[in-house]
């Protein structure tokens, strides 16, 4: 690695106009362990990989619940993440309190998206090392939205982070077709699939170290979010291997080719 | 000759004693307002099936004096919630600028999430609770009416304490001893909203106006009438109370030219 | 003199011994990469548009918007850093919102813009801060009818005192274009970001200056600048995302909105048309023909 002299905070931009401190800052985005979310007409998904430390160490937590019709999911500085939640269900917490109503998702997006900006404007700060998705539903049905350390937030159909993530990525691109009209069951499905397309040939999705999320909205009925860990997401990865291995011969003949 | 203005127009200390000017001390607990200026006076609010149906008289009153009289109470939000006004004027100004400022920063994005009537009534009665807790009460009782979140017709009242209070029907200042009568005559608690026709609505709220001309001496014959259903909002702005009859007053002392 | 090297251009704030700050003409460079956005001042209102490049196929089609609503009457569009572009338009939204408190009215797009280049100027002074990485484009409608003071709650005294001007002109289009200096014209066309040259050229070609044009017109240059302006950048993808604000008795009322979907989609359409007829023959398609020379 090599240092120039345009790198040494978040306030000096190089001659090309790039801010290295913040693509830095997205590099630790990438050293996280994967997480997916995906939504359909009714429901937005999380799915997160988690890692531990050492055999015997528990494993990280990878979604957060942030109120009843939100989650986010992280990847990079888990103490970012923390900041960055905190905040999140603060300002939930206070349209909930104030209005009598969940706070619309792209409004609190924006909210942590400035909050990120000025971190990458002012000396003395740095930008956040971490990166999000999040998943939620409000008035105008379920809403998916990344979170970079630059503060660029997109709203997405489907959208996969962390370490390993483009092959989750070409999964998610590959399917693209299939979410929108698919059930809640299925979208789920299609988010464990996307996340075991990012592990290395040792590795398995496991009760220990996979987290799902959901939350929908179903006729105007909402579904408050749920989060399957453990014992609870064996049901959902026993699906995954009876699909894998049902579909085997069809869909991997297209997949391979 | 006194050559201080200050004590010209008081009594005379040689007649009456010296002037206390105690209430009039420096020191002691900050006061803020202690009573409203520039006042409006009831609002009355009806549900009926498929939305609500509000209204004010266009009346500003300085005291007992009849000060503006094209003043519009009903302050609408969004595309469907309105605000009536009653108690001090300048502070429902603040308020319509309070709320204007939201509306802007609601449209913002131009998607879904507006604050339906629901929102915006916990919205006001915090502002309320918050004034009134810092002992500096925003001197208003309104109602707020439009739809909540599943839909269905809202109408609720929050007053200067931020007090909050919901009902089929609904009147504030003197309307909630002349004008509750009449509703609850006409729109029996036994009766189901969906009985309650907008016609029937807008006919009592008329009536009700009629009433408190009648009887409420800061009330005058204009008024402002809303009615609120899922199309949006209906104002009429500059009504006129009809078939008024004063036959009724001829014998009752307090009313016109009294001989004794 | 080269600014690489020298030190000069480590730091905002530091003048080169020839008088240059370096630190916002980089600022400038990340702009210079950024979807290209145009403003056309019509004579009954103002157009924005940005071309939006298609990043990821994830992306939502039709989020993400890049056109910015500030008050009711004012739009932004930037080009350059997306978050900075952000921090730009809530400024504007502070501003705009700030001016209502003290003089109960909508503010002006000129003293929108002003307030503007004063807060972006501000980030050229101090070390201890960068400079905007965008360039933005301010278009707003200032009511030519009487507009209610906030708050004012009846007609007031039909006779007295006044003060008006019988018959004089208020209100009307405003365009401004604000750079990572601070620095700000007003315009009748103003464009950035990548495609800059080539929308200046068609905008140059409208003769906005007899003021003519009318927006319903201008809706329809805007998507056809965006669209030649692509050509250079064709192998990518683009969304198109267009605002205005017509005149008080016009379509928006005076309001910053979206431009209906419809109507979009047909200048869209007679983009497409106008650029394929350059490709084969001249086909005669409004102005602005020739592409380039």
């Amino acid at each position: 690695m090599f240092r120039n002299n345009y790198d040494n905070d978040a306030v000096t931009f190089s001659p090309q106009g790039r801010i290295f401190q913040v693509e830095y800052a997205q590099e630790a985005v990438k050293q996280g362990s994967v997480v997916v979310g995906l939504v359909n007409k009714t429901h937005a998904v999380l799915v997160g990989l988690k890692r531990n430390a050492e055999e015997l160490s528990s494993y990280q937590k990878k979604i957060i619940e942030i109120d009843s019709h939100m989650a986010i999911a992280i990847a990079g500085l888990a103490s970012d993440a923390r900041v960055l939640s905190n905040f999140m269900k603060q300002q939930s917490l206070g349209s909930k309190m104030t209005y009598g109503r969940p706070i619309p998702l792209d409004r609190i997006v924006a909210q942590i998206g400035d909050r990120a900006q000025t971190n990458t404007q002012h000396y003395g700060k740095r930008p956040y090392g971490v990166g999000l998705l999040v998943a939620g539903v409000d008035e105008a049905g379920p809403h998916l939205f990344e979170f970079q350390p630059s503060g660029l937030t997109h709203e997405m159909v489907a959208c996969a982070i962390g370490a390993r993530s483009q092959m989750a990525r070409t999964y998610l691109e590959r399917n693209l077709d299939k979410f929108e009209d698919c059930s809640r069951d299925e979208l789920i499905q299609h988010g464990l699939s996307a996340l075991k397309e990012t592990l290395s040939q040792d590795k398995e999705l496991t009760i220990d170290n996979t987290s799902v999320g959901v939350v929908g909205v179903t006729n105007g009925k909402k579904e408050s979010f749920k989060l399957y860990e453990g014992q609870e997401t064996a049901a959902l990865l026993e699906v995954l291997e009876q699909r894998e291995s049902a579909g085997a011969e069809g869909e991997s003949m297209e997949v391979d080719s | 000759m006194d050559h201080f203005p200050g004590t010209w127009g008081r009594p005379r200390n040689d007649v009456y004693g010296a002037y206390d000017a105690s209430y009039l001390q420096t020191t002691g607990p900050k006061a803020h307002t202690s009573s409203p200026a520039v006042t409006g006076t009831s609002v009355v609010g009806v549900k009926f099936n498929g939305g609500v149906a509000i209204a004010t008289d266009n009346l500003a009153s300085y005291g007992s004096l009849a000060r503006f009289s094209d003043v519009k109470r009903l302050r609408s939000f969004g595309d469907n919630a309105m605000v009536g006004f009653g108690g001090d004027v300048s502070d429902m100004q603040y308020l319509d600028r309070l709320l204007e400022s939201m509306d802007i920063r609601e449209n913002y994005s131009a998607h879904g999430n507006m604050l339906n009537a629901k929102n915006l009534h916990t919205y006001l009665a915090k502002v309320f609770y918050k004034r009134r807790s810092e002992f500096n009460p925003l001197w208003n009782h309104v109602l707020v009416a439009g739809f909540d979140g599943e839909g269905e017709p809202f109408l609720s009242s929050a007053d200067l304490l931020g007090t909050t209070f919901s009902a089929p029907h609904l009147a504030t200042g003197f309307g909630a001893h002349l004008a509750v009568p009449i509703l609850r005559r006409k729109f029996p608690e036994e009766m189901p909203l969906a009985e309650v026709t907008q016609e029937a609505a807008v006919e009592a709220l008329k009536e009700c106006m009629k009433v408190l001309f009648y009887r409420d001496a800061r009330s005058i014959d204009k008024y402002s009438i809303a009615v609120i259903t899922k199309d949006g909002i209906d104002l009429k702005e500059d009504e006129q109370i009809q078939g008024q009859s004063w036959a009724f007053a001829e014998r009752i002392k307090g009313y016109g030219a009294q001989v004794v | 003199m080269t600014s690489i090297g020298t030190g000069y251009d480590l730091s905002n704030s530091v003048f080169s011994p020839d008088g240059r700050n370096f630190q916002v003409e980089y600022a400038v460079k990340a702009v210079e990469n950024g979807g290209t956005a145009v403003g056309i001042r019509c004579k009954d209102g103002v157009v924005l548009a940005v071309e939006k490049i298609i990043t990821s196929k994830l992306l939502k089609p039709g989020a993400n918007k890049r056109i910015a609503t500030v008050d009711r009457h004012v739009g932004i569009v930037s080009s350059g850093l997306v978050p900075d572009g952000r921090h730009f338009v809530s400024r504007a939204r502070d501003e705009a919102s700030s001016w209502r408190g003290t003089y109960k009215g909508p503010i002006p797009t000129n003293a929108l813009a002003n307030r503007l280049g004063g807060y972006v100027q501000a980030y050229t002074l101090y070390s201890s801060v960068r400079p905007f990485g965008v360039t933005a484009i301010v278009g707003g409608w200032d009511s030519e009818a009487e507009v209610p003071v906030d708050g004012q709650v009846g007609s007031g005294p039909k006779s007295g005192s006044g003060g008006k001007v019988e018959g004089a002109k208020a209100g009307g289009p405003g365009l401004y274009m604000i750079e990572p200096s601070g620095l700000y014209w007003g315009y009748y066309g103003a464009a950035t970001g990548k495609g800059r040259q080539a929308a200046k050229a068609e905008l140059e070609k409208l003769d906005l200056t007899s003021g003519n044009l009318s927006l319903a017109d201008g809706v329809k240059e805007a998507a056809r600048i965006i669209y030649v302006a692509h050509e250079d950048s064709k192998d990518k993808e683009f969304e198109l995302e267009m605002t205005w604000i017509s005149s008080v008795d016009g379509p928006t009322k005076g309001r910053h909105e979206e431009v209906p979907k419809d109507l979009l989609e047909e200048a869209e359409k007679a983009a497409k048309r106008s650029l394929e007829g350059d490709d084969e023959d001249e086909e005669d398609k409004g102005q602005g023909e020739q592409m380039e020379e």
